[in-house]
């Protein structure tokens, strides 16, 4: 039977509600080795990235966050069987140690955001005269003919971007010094700013205060908080060995 | 089913908080060589979902005809449900500044712009949302 990882805590995380479950509404496990625990569960058969199990995992890593700090795995890990995750976290102890004491009592919030198209529209035109003038050209003509309304868009597509790239600079230099480490986030078009702040728990009044003022700072912003979640993006890379191939065979941490 | 309990899901615990939650939960997180990572099929779906091709002509008529439209409206009786633009003019002459390739986002920009349109009250973390129907039924 392979066994599904959520994360890894320092110790058995003591307040697992009875009758959690994870992915596959499986029942979720802790298996301990020496320090370290890990919360697992039983992997379902054909395991995929359905949305309520990705529900199930990030929840899981909730529940186990509550007590302490937990180092939480990508969606889709799943191990042989329990004895390799244990093998694993036996071979890799002091990495993830190091890393759990890091990240000790820090929570991650992840901001995203959005132009409100009206409000944004609004500052393209009023910063651009010649997006202003073409503007009420096209409008004087009935909305003006294909060709002036592409270019109309044009320019109000290139100003709009260039906002984009402004505001999320703006958002993060506004939340940065509330954070002891920021994480930037893969581009998309489906925000303009996705950033990752590592926040201490007690800070964490301080850090919303900070966010409540960006909103009022950059009304023309939509901006989406997500918190406190498990630190998905201050977890580093585990040691870059390949060590799947032989159980216990010292290959260690590397740089620690 | 309840996503993350006792949290801030600011931008409402709709499916847009839904999907920044899942975001993470798919592309971050500790990931160990020796586990199997299942596969991930139709994760590119998930993603491609709120992927919009800003550059090309129906997002230029679309944006021509929303400041067609936007005129119209700000004429001498500005929407009161626009944020106050003197306010908020923090950087201008940011013109010209654009990368190239856009990158924009048309689609979530409609979406964001629906979503303020039904009212979500300023300041408030938790302000409830309604939800964009749209996004729910791609995650599924």
């Amino acid at each position: 039977m392979s066994t599904y990882v959520y994360g890894i805590t320092a110790s058995a995380p003591a307040a697992l509600p009875d009758g959690l479950t994870g992915v596959g509404e499986l029942p979720v496990r802790v298996l301990t080795e020496g320090d370290l625990a890990v919360v697992v569960s039983d992997a379902p058969e054909n395991l995929r990235p359905k949305r309520k199990d990705l529900l199930a995992h990030q929840n899981v890593l909730a529940e186990a966050g509550t007590a302490g700090c937990v180092l939480p795995m990508r969606f889709g890990s799943v191990a042989p069987d329990d004895k390799a995750v244990t093998g694993v976290l036996a071979e890799r102890a002091d990495h993830y140690k190091e890393r759990l004491r890091a990240l000790d009592n820090r929570v991650e919030y992840n901001i995203k955001a959005n132009h409100v198209e009206e409000a944004v529209l609004h500052h393209v035109m009023a910063e651009n005269a010649e997006i202003r003038a073409l503007a009420e050209s096209n409008r004087q003509q009935g909305g003006g003919s294909y060709e002036s309304k592409i270019q109309l868009g044009e320019m109000v597509a290139a100003a709009v971007q260039a906002r984009e790239a402004e505001d999320a600079a703006a958002l993060q230099r506004l939340l940065e010094p509330e954070a002891d480490a920021v994480s930037v986030g893969p581009e998309s078009t489906g925000w303009l700013a996705n950033v990752s702040f590592l926040v201490d728990r007690e800070q964490a009044e301080t850090f919303l205060a900070a966010v409540e003022r960006a909103r009022r700072d950059l009304p023309h912003l939509e901006v989406r908080i997500n918190g406190p979640l498990p630190p998905y993006s201050f977890v580093e890379p585990g040691p870059a060995e390949p060590a799947g191939t032989a159980a216990g065979g010292g290959a260690d941490t590397g740089a620690e | 089913m309840s996503v993350v309990p006792a949290q801030q899901t600011g931008g409402g615990g709709g499916s847009s908080g839904l999907y920044d939650v899942l975001e993470l939960v798919l592309d971050r997180g500790l990931v160990i060589d020796a586990f199997v990572r299942v596969s991930l099929v139709g994760i590119e779906i998930l993603k491609i979902d709120v992927r919009v091709v800003v550059a090309s002509v129906d997002t230029y008529l679309r944006f021509a005809e929303a400041c067609n439209r936007l005129d119209l409206e700000s004429g001498p009786r500005k929407d009161p449900g626009l944020p106050d633009l003197v306010g908020t003019m923090t950087e201008s002459g940011a013109r010209g500044k654009s990368k190239g390739a856009l990158s924009g986002a048309a689609e979530t920009i409609s979406d964001a712009f629906k979503q303020a349109r039904e009212g979500e009250p300023e300041s408030r973390p938790r302000a409830r949302r309604s939800t964009s129907s749209r996004r729910k039924e791609e995650q599924e």
